[in-house]
């Protein structure tokens, strides 16, 4: 075996031995949704972090840099200012009452199971289809690292992911996703100092990528208008994404969220840091690749000595799998605990719904591998999702969540129409709005309106569904 | 071939203070807890 293999091999057996852990660790769904709602700063910070940072950050971020320039680099931080948003204004309304799902969130707030169906039914679609494009992405790695056919290597990434996930739930996620943020610190930590080394350090490589590329210390390689779009899009899927909303009722409380947080916002500044330096050094060595795309494993093989290359390697697969096992969780908990037990059959037993809750994991991760393999979605159509699924999120989730917490008249017919109108929207832009503009802008404006709108024309929602979150109405305060 | 100057350097300083403004605003909302 190769030393990429072998590599790769220690790297799933650690993998399996937190996942068997977990099984242990998992008594009822709460522990298997949202780890007990018990996790400390350090263990929910990393799994923020690590399910932030997607195969995206290491190919396709590294990819637009490499084409557009380092001013695209200045999109980032709109992250940190996402989850600063998120802990001091959404959290501490968002976490007074603990659910297992988003969609139960939705329900609690907007007194309907109707609402709740819906936004289950969003997640799934738009969860399921990104899956596969990252299923798509691990079948092309284990091709490169074990020569295996890249069907095969779909099925097996497929096949590692459910087992940790479906066996260990949350629990298992939120662990390996903690492993998975070490290697991916570690392969873009080891990869920076030996490229500069290439490129004669650090002076070397500014000036050298000055005449490789004139424009890419300038800001005319994006138009100012795509940049703050993207920035915005960054934003509200940082801000309101199920994935990253569902770890803050897996965190202990709001001591824990505020510390968990800052950990998590130094952890992406710093592998987004070093995945752009990377970029640059690309456009310095390997000047005139077809797609910015390659950049990426053109560093990894050809720059980096072959153990290095394959823990680089095992940091992109790091990167998917951390971020495709989130999925599962938010898409699995839609389809047993939003679809299953509270639509079709609300009385299972206890004893039985941690089986719904598994078998529900199995056919949402099996799914996106068996349309592959079906010929269904291959290409365009799922690459096209992939782009749109952070708008999408956005769009959806944004208002009804944020608003929700801190706005009173919100009410039912609006979130729906919020949700509805933005996912229509988003898609709308993109197949006939300016490419100039991210289509999140389109997406949340519209969304926006509507949520603001129909509440305004609608019953206000009973006090029931405001009891959670905000104080009783007996002071001065207003909303 | 001009220094990079504000786009390169700016960037992580940009960093560097959000993550100090972040820590800032943590301790001064915990202060008298």
């Amino acid at each position: 075996m190769t030393t990429q293999a072998w590599v790769f091999l220690g790297y799933f057996l650690v993998v399996f031995g937190i996942g068997w852990y977990s099984l242990r660790a998992t008594r009822d769904e709460t522990d298997y949704w949202i780890a007990g709602g018990e996790l400390g700063w350090f263990t929910g910070g990393a799994t923020m972090a690590a399910t932030h940072t997607s195969a995206g950050t290491f190919v396709g971020t590294i990819g637009v840099m490499y084409t557009a320039g380092w001013s695209f680099g200045w999109v980032l931080l709109s992250i940190p200012l996402a989850y600063w948003f998120m802990v001091a204004v959404l959290a501490p309304r968002f976490t007074r009452q603990k659910e297992l799902t988003i969609p139960a969130f939705i329900e609690t707030r907007y007194y309907g199971k109707g609402v709740r169906g819906l936004a289950a039914g969003i997640i799934l679609i738009a969860t399921v289809v990104y899956i596969q494009a990252q299923i798509v992405a691990g079948g092309l790695i284990a091709n490169t690292v074990f020569g295996i056919p890249t069907t095969w290597g779909m099925v097996g990434f497929t096949a590692i992911l459910l087992v940790y996930t479906v066996v260990g739930g949350m629990v298992a996620v939120v662990y390996t996703d903690a492993f998975q943020l070490v290697v991916m610190g570690l392969g873009a930590l080891f990869a920076v100092p030996l490229a500069l080394r290439q490129v004669d350090g650090l002076g070397g490589l500014l000036t050298l990528v000055q005449s490789a590329h004139p424009l890419v210390f300038t800001w005319e390689t994006m138009p100012a208008t795509l940049l703050l779009t993207m920035g915005l899009s960054f934003f509200l899927g940082g801000v309101a994404t199920p994935e990253k909303l569902i770890r803050l009722y897996a965190m202990k409380d709001m001591r824990t969220i505020r510390r968990g947080v800052l950990f998590a916002i130094v952890m992406i500044l710093g592998i987004n840091l070093l995945v752009f330096v990377l970029a640059l050094c690309a456009i310095v060595l390997f000047p005139a690749l077809s797609t910015g795309d390659l950049a990426m494993p053109m560093v990894a093989t050809a720059v980096l000595p072959a153990t290095l290359g394959s823990i680089m390697l095992a940091a992109i697969t790091a990167a998917m799998m951390s971020t495709v096992d989130s999925l599962l969780i938010v898409a699995g908990s839609a389809l047993s605990v939003d679809i299953y037990q509270n639509l079709i059959h609300p009385e299972v037993s206890l004893r039985r719904r941690m089986w719904v809750d598994r078998i529900g994991i199995l056919i949402v991760g099996s799914t996106p591998v068996a349309l592959l393999l079906s010929g269904v979605g291959e290409g365009d159509l799922v690459q096209f999702i992939v782009l749109l699924f952070t708008a999408l999120m956005a769009a959806a989730f944004v208002l009804p969540v944020v608003g929700g917490v801190l706005w009173r008249r919100a009410t039912r017919e609006g979130a729906a129409a919020a949700m509805i109108g933005g996912v229509a929207a988003t898609f709308a832009w993109e197949v006939w709005g300016a490419p100039t503009v991210e289509p999140v802008l389109c997406g949340f404006l519209v969304s926006a309106a509507l949520f603001v709108g129909v509440s305004l024309v609608t019953p206000a929602p009973p006090a029931s569904a405001l009891e959670p979150y905000f104080e009783a109405r007996t002071t001065s305060e207003s909303a | 071939m001009s220094p990079p100057g504000f786009t390169f350097w700016g960037l992580f300083v940009a960093c560097a203070l959000l993550i100090a403004g972040y820590g800032a605003w943590m301790i001064w909302v915990e202060r008298d807890r």
